[in-house]
C-alpha cells in the first residue's frame, strides 16, 4: 500500500514536469503564433481552418491558432482570458460588445495601420468608438421581413408591394392567413429583438441611442408594444408564451417548420430558416407606419475582428485580419458565414459562388442601400439592452405589468446601464 | 427489543443510541498516541491541503476581496467597501427576486427529490428480478439533466404543443405553454430537479447496502414484521446518508445554474420567475462585468448556506444515528 | 406473512410480484419519454426533427449518426476518448485522495479539526463562478492552460468536497469496535484504513467512482474554459460544437452524439452496480 502511495505522488510529479513544459505562448518552434477566438458552429469552424491554412500557406512564418467556442459562452470565456492576461491576439466581438471592450481598453486601436480602402466606408464608420477605429466589420446583415409566398398564397392572398405596406396591412393579411389555416398556421411569428424596436423607431425619426442615453420616447415604445399586442389579440401571431418557446433558435422558428407566412430575423440567417422549411423564402422591406417616409431598415454588422490591446503578435495579427477582409481567396472560403463582405472587390470576386440563397440576401441589401438609416452603435453598457427589453416587453405581454409602469422602468434601467 | 448474539466478529449494534463500551480511548492530544493520531491525519491529509492552499482557499479570498472592488473583469478593480453589498440589499430588485425565486425551488424541490429517490431506493433494493435494470432506468435521467439536450426536450414536452398538453387535453384541460409563461416556469425546473432523482437514490441504495443483513435476520428470529424492521432498522442506520443527502441537496440546489440556463435560454425568463440566484451572480459577472458585485452575491450565498448546514448539522444532533457514537 | 427480506414500507405489500413489474415499467417509461424523444429524433431526417414533433418518426435515417460522427474536425471516437482519459484520472483521483482526507475526518482525531472539517464544507458552498477567475489566473501562471491538468490535478487534491463528506458519513456508519479490534492485532492508522476501513466502504467507493465519472464526463464548464485548442477537446465541449445559437444548429448530429456519449456512462453505471450491491454481508470480517 505504501508502494502504491509513492508510485502515485512519482506519477504526479513526474507528470506534472512534464505538463509545465508543454509551451503554449509566443514562439512555437520559430514561428509566430497569433491565437483566433471566434464562436459559431462546427461549420463555420470548418470553414474558418480551412481559411487559415490558406493564410498559412501565403504567410509560412505565421501559424495562426483557432480557439472555437460556442456562441453562448464565447464571451465569458473571452472575459477570463482577458482577466488573466491570456487574451487571444485576434478577436471576433459583435456589436454589443463593440463599445464595452473598446470603452476598457482591450481593443487595440487599428485607426491607419490596416488597409481598409476597399471596405464600404459607412460600414466601417460601425466598428468606430469615438473616432478611432477599433474594429474591422466582418460582413453586414439587415433586418427584413421574410415571407413564404406559398404560404401566403395558398392562403388565396397576395404578398403586398413591400415599399408601400404598412403595419395595418401586414397584420390584416397575417390574420387572413391564420384563419384560412385552420388552427395549422399563424400568419406570422413576432419577437422583441431591438432589432424590430430600432426600426419601429427609425420610421418616425428617433434614434435608439442617443448622447449616451435611450434615444426612443415612451410613446414610441408603447406603440411598439402595442402593435405586438394587436398581433396576439387579433389572432395574427401566437400569445407570447407560445413565440417564447421556439426561442431565438432559427431553426425552429415558424418560418422554418412552415407554420407561418411571415417573420422577422436577420437575414444572414435565411439560409438556416431555407433549410428548415424546405421551400423558397424571400425578403421584403419591413411594413411602415402610416405617413412614414421610411421604413427604417438598416445595416449592422453581423461581427467583428479586433486585435487585442496587450498582444505581442501586432504586425502578424493585422496580417491575419486583412487577409480575411480583403483576400478573394478568403472570400470564397468564408462567403457569407460573417455576413456578406462589405470588400466590393471581394463581392465581385465571390459573386457566383454564393449560394441563390445568399445572392438574394445581396440583391436585396443592394436595393434598400439608397434609403438605409445609419448605424448604431450601442454604448457601453448596451449587452444588457437586449435582456432589459425582453423582461420589460415580457412583462407587458404576459400581463404582469402596465405599458405605462414597464416603460418607465424600462427606460430608467436602460439608461442606468449605458450610463455607467 | 433485544438480538440475539450476532455472529462472531460483527460488533453487537443496537437499535437505539447507547453508553459507548469501555474501550480504551486516545488520550488528549498530548499524548504520544494523541500526537501520532495528528501526525497520521495530517499525512492523510495532506493531499487536501496541498488543494486547498493552492486552489481552492487562495481563489475563495482573491474573491472576497474582488467582493468590495468594482471589478470588471476586463479592467483592474478598485475598492469601493461595502457599495457591492449596498445596492444588493437596498436597490436591486433582481437579487430579491433572486433569492425568493431560489428559495421557493430549494423549499419544494429538495424534500420532494429525496422522497422520490428514498422511496425508489426501497423499492430497487433488493426481492425483484432485474433491479440492475430497473436502477439504470431510473438514474438515466440524471444523466441527461445537465446537457443541452435538456433544453429543448423540456420545452418540447411542456410546451403548448407538448405531450403533457395533449395528455391533459384527454381530460379535456385546455394547457398553456408551461416552460414560457412566468406563472408555472418555474414549475416545470422543479419538475426537472425531481425528474433527476438518480443521484440521491444511488447513494441511498448504497447506504441500504451497509445495514448488516445479520441486524434483519436476528430481527426476524424475534418476529419483527416488514414495516418494524424498517422503522427500527433501516431507518435509524440510513439517517447518516439521508442527512448527507438532505444537506448537500440544500447546498446544490442553492447553487442551482445549469437547468436554469439552459432551459431559459440564459436569462432567467420569462420575466424573471426562473432567475436563479447562481444565474443571476452570472449575469451579473460575465454579462455586465460587474465581477465585484458577482463577488458579493457569491458570498452572500455561502453565508446563507453556511447557517442553514449549521442548523442541519445542529439538528442532526435529535435523529441522526452513527455507529461510531460515544 | 411470508418472511422475505423485503424491508418495504406496508404500501407495497399487497401488490403481487408482476403488478410491480408493471408499475416500475410504466414509472420508468414516464422517467424515460424525453430520452426516448431524444432516440427517436435523431433516427429522423435533421429538417423533420421540428417540422414532426411526435415520437414516431415518419422516415427513419441512420444518416445523423454517419454525419455527426464526422462532422467535427476530428471523428467523435476521437473526443470519445479524450473524455475517457480524462475521466478515469478523475476518478482515480478522487477515490485515492478523497478516501484518505474522508478517514483521516472520521476516525482521526487532531488540532482544529472541527476548524477545518468546516472549511471542507465551506468549500462546497461557495459558487465556483466567482472563483473561476482566480483559479484561471493560477494555471495561467503555471501554463496549464490548454492541457487537462487544470481538471485532473484537483482530482488528486481532494479538491471535490462533496466526495469527502460523502466517505465521512459512510465511514462513520461503521463501529469504532472494528478499529479497536484492529489496533488490538498490532495494525497502525494504514493498515485500518486500508484493510478494515475501506473494504466496508466498497458501495461508497463506487459510488464515488460513478458519480465522478458521470460527473467529468459531463462537465461542460471546466473543460471549456481550460481545453481551448480543438485538438484537446472531449465530448462535453464537442457536442455543444453543433449548436450555433444564430445560426443553423445541427440538431440530429447532436442528439445522435449524445445518445452515443450517453453509452460509456450508462456502461460504467451498469458495472459499477455489481460493487455497489456488495455491502457487509458479502465482505465480511476477519
Amino acid at each position: 500500500m505504501k508502494r502504491i502511495l509513492a508510485a502515485t505522488a512519482l506519477t504526479l510529479l513526474a507528470v506534472s514536469a512534464t505538463a509545465c513544459g508543454s509551451d503554449d505562448s509566443g514562439d512555437s518552434g520559430g514561428k509566430t503564433k497569433v491565437v483566433f477566438s471566434y464562436w459559431g458552429s462546427d461549420a463555420r469552424q470548418k470553414l474558418t481552418e480551412s481559411a487559415i491554412s490558406v493564410f498559412e500557406k501565403k504567410n509560412p512564418t505565421i501559424d495562426i491558432e483557432g480557439d472555437f467556442s460556442d456562441w453562448d459562452s464565447y464571451y465569458e470565456k473571452l472575459a477570463t482570458k482577458i482577466a488573466a492576461g491570456d487574451a487571444p491576439d485576434v478577436m471576433s466581438i459583435e456589436i454589443r460588445g463593440l463599445a464595452e471592450y473598446a470603452g476598457r481598453a482591450t481593443l487595440a486601436d487599428l485607426t491607419g495601420t490596416l488597409n481598409t480602402a476597399d471596405l464600404d466606408q459607412e460600414v466601417l464608420k460601425a466598428g468606430q468608438v469615438d473616432g478611432k477605429q477599433y474594429a474591422v466589420p466582418t460582413g453586414v446583415n439587415t433586418f427584413p421581413m421574410i415571407v413564404n409566398r406559398a404560404t401566403v398564397e395558398k392562403a388565396g392572398e397576395k404578398v403586398p408591394d413591400d415599399t408601400t405596406w404598412t403595419w395595418d396591412d401586414y397584420i390584416a393579411i397575417s390574420q387572413k392567413v391564420t384563419e384560412k389555416g385552420d388552427g395549422k398556421l399563424w400568419g406570422t411569428e413576432w419577437n422583441v429583438n431591438p432589432a424590430f424596436l430600432q426600426l419601429f423607431a427609425a420610421q418616425r425619426g428617433e434614434q435608439f441611442y442617443k448622447d449616451g442615453r435611450i434615444g426612443l420616447s415612451e410613446q414610441t415604445i408603447k406603440d411598439w408594444w402595442a402593435l405586438l399586442q394587436k398581433i396576439v389579440s387579433t389572432k395574427a401571431g401566437p400569445d407570447a408564451a407560445q413565440m417564447l418557446e421556439t426561442g431565438t433558435k432559427v431553426d425552429q422558428a415558424l418560418l422554418a417548420t412552415n407554420v407561418s407566412a411571415f417573420g422577422s430575423w436577420w437575414s444572414n440567417q435565411l439560409t438556416a430558416l431555407n433549410k428548415g422549411s424546405g421551400q423558397e423564402l424571400d425578403l421584403l422591406r419591413m411594413p411602415k407606419a402610416e405617413g412614414a417616409t421610411t421604413a427604417g431598415m438598416f445595416l449592422q454588422p453581423a461581427m467583428y475582428y479586433t486585435i487585442s490591446s496587450k498582444t505581442g503578435q501586432a504586425e502578424a495579427a493585422r496580417k491575419f485580419v486583412e487577409f480575411l477582409v480583403n483576400d478573394p481567396e478568403a472570400g470564397a472560403i468564408l462567403l457569407s458565414d460573417r455576413g456578406l463582405p462589405t470588400n466590393a472587390k471581394v463581392v465581385d470576386a465571390i459573386k457566383d459562388k454564393l449560394t441563390p440563397t445568399d445572392q438574394k440576401v445581396l440583391a436585396f441589401i443592394d436595393s434598400i442601400k439608397s434609403e438605409l438609416s445609419p448605424i448604431v452603435i450601442p454604448p457601453k453598457g448596451a449587452m444588457e439592452m437586449e435582456d432589459i427589453l425582453k423582461r420589460a416587453s415580457d412583462s407587458v405581454l404576459f400581463g404582469k405589468a402596465s405599458a405605462d409602469d414597464a416603460v418607465k422602468a424600462f427606460l430608467n434601467e436602460a439608461n442606468a446601464a449605458i450610463g455607467k | 427489543m433485544t438480538l440475539s448474539p450476532a455472529p462472531a466478529g460483527t460488533a453487537e449494534i443496537p437499535v437505539a443510541p447507547r453508553e459507548k463500551a469501555d474501550a480504551p480511548r486516545p488520550g488528549p492530544l498530548k499524548s504520544s498516541r494523541g500526537r501520532s493520531q495528528a501526525l497520521a491525519a495530517y499525512l492523510f491529509l495532506a493531499p487536501w491541503f496541498i488543494g486547498l492552499f493552492a486552489i481552492t482557499l487562495g481563489p475563495m479570498i482573491a474573491s472576497l476581496y474582488l467582493s468590495f472592488t468594482d471589478y470588471s473583469l476586463l479592467s483592474d478593480a478598485h475598492w469601493v467597501g461595502l457599495d457591492n453589498y449596498e445596492k444588493m440589499f437596498t436597490q436591486d430588485d433582481r437579487f430579491m427576486a433572486s433569492l425568493r425565486v431560489t428559495t421557493t425551488y430549494v423549499v419544494v424541490s429538495v424534500p420532494l427529490q429525496l422522497a422520490f429517490a428514498l422511496a425508489l431506493a426501497l423499492v430497487l433494493d433488493r426481492g425483484l428480478r432485474g433491479l440492475p435494470f430497473y436502477r439504470s432506468i431510473f438514474y438515466l435521467p440524471s444523466l441527461l439533466g445537465g446537457s443541452v439536450a435538456i433544453s429543448i426536450l423540456w420545452r418540447k414536452i411542456f410546451g403548448t404543443d407538448g405531450i403533457v398538453n395533449s395528455f391533459l387535453g384527454l381530460f379535456g384541460y385546455e394547457g398553456h405553454g408551461w416552460v414560457t409563461s412566468p406563472d408555472t416556469a418555474l414549475w416545470t425546473l422543479i419538475i426537472l430537479h425531481v425528474w433527476t432523482f438518480g443521484a440521491p437514490m444511488v447513494i441511498f441504495l448504497a447506504g441500504l447496502r451497509q445495514i448488516p443483513r445479520s441486524l434483519y435476520e436476528a430481527a426476524a428470529v424475534d418476529g419483527a414484521g416488514r414495516w418494524r424492521k424498517f422503522r427500527s432498522i433501516t431507518l435509524p442506520l440510513l439517517t447518516p446518508i439521508i442527512f448527507f443527502n438532505l444537506v448537500l441537496e440544500v447546498i446544490k440546489s442553492f447553487q442551482s445554474f445549469t437547468q436554469s440556463f439552459i432551459v431559459s435560454g440564459g436569462n432567467g425568463g420569462p420575466v424573471d420567475s426562473t432567475l436563479f440566484y447562481t444565474l443571476y451572480l452570472y449575469i451579473k459577472g460575465f454579462k455586465n462585468y460587474e465581477m465585484g458585485y458577482a463577488a458579493g452575491m457569491a458570498w452572500v450565498l455561502l453565508l446563507i448556506i453556511a447557517a442553514l448546514t449549521a442548523v442541519n448539522f445542529l439538528m442532526s444532533r435529535f435523529w441522526v444515528f452513527y455507529g461510531d457514537d460515544k | 406473512m411470508a418472511t422475505t427480506s423485503k424491508r418495504v414500507p406496508a404500501l407495497f405489500r399487497p401488490a403481487p410480484r408482476l403488478v410491480r413489474h408493471l408499475l416500475l415499467i410504466a414509472a420508468g417509461l414516464l422517467m424515460l419519454y424525453p430520452l426516448l424523444w431524444m432516440v427517436s429524433s435523431s433516427f429522423k431526417p435533421e429538417e423533420l426533427i421540428f417540422r414532426e414533433p411526435g415520437l414516431m418518426p415518419t422516415s427513419v435515417t441512420a444518416g445523423n449518426y454517419t454525419e455527426g460522427w464526422g462532422a467535427l474536425k476530428h471523428s467523435f471516437g476521437y473526443y470519445l476518448w479524450n473524455s475517457a482519459v480524462l475521466t478515469a484520472l478523475a476518478v482515480i483521483g478522487n477515490l485515492a485522495a478523497c478516501s484518505l482526507a474522508a478517514y483521516a475526518f472520521a476516525r482521526l482525531e487532531f488540532p482544529l479539526k472541527k476548524m477545518w472539517f468546516a472549511i471542507m464544507l465551506g468549500s462546497i458552498m461557495l459558487p465556483h463562478h466567482v472563483t473561476v477567475v482566480p483559479q484561471y489566473i493560477v494555471f495561467a501562471k503555471i501554463d496549464w492552460i490548454n492541457t487537462i491538468w487544470p481538471i485532473v490535478a484537483p482530482k488528486f487534491l481532494a479538491t471535490d468536497a462533496f466526495f469527502i463528506f460523502l466517505m465521512v458519513q459512510f465511514i462513520r456508519t461503521l463501529p469504532r469496535e472494528l478499529d479497536e479490534a484492529a489496533a488490538i492485532d498490532g495494525a497502525g492508522q494504514w493498515r485500518t484504513f486500508t484493510r478494515v476501513i475501506m473494504p466496508l466502504c466498497v458501495p461508497a467507493l463506487a459510488t464515488t467512482a460513478i458519480f465522478t465519472f458521470i460527473w467529468t464526463w459531463n462537465d461542460f464548464f471546466t473543460q471549456n474554459l481550460y481545453l481551448t485548442n480543438s485538438d484537446n477537446l472531449t465530448v462535453p465541449v464537442a457536442l455543444r460544437q453543433f449548436m450555433d445559437s444564430s445560426g443553423e444548429s445541427s440538431w440530429g448530429p447532436l442528439f445522435a452524439m449524445s445518445i452515443i456519449s450517453l453509452g460509456p456512462i450508462f456502461g460504467f453505471f451498469l458495472a459499477g452496480q455489481k460493487y455497489l450491491i456488495r455491502g457487509m454481508a458479502t465482505t465480511g470480517l476477519k
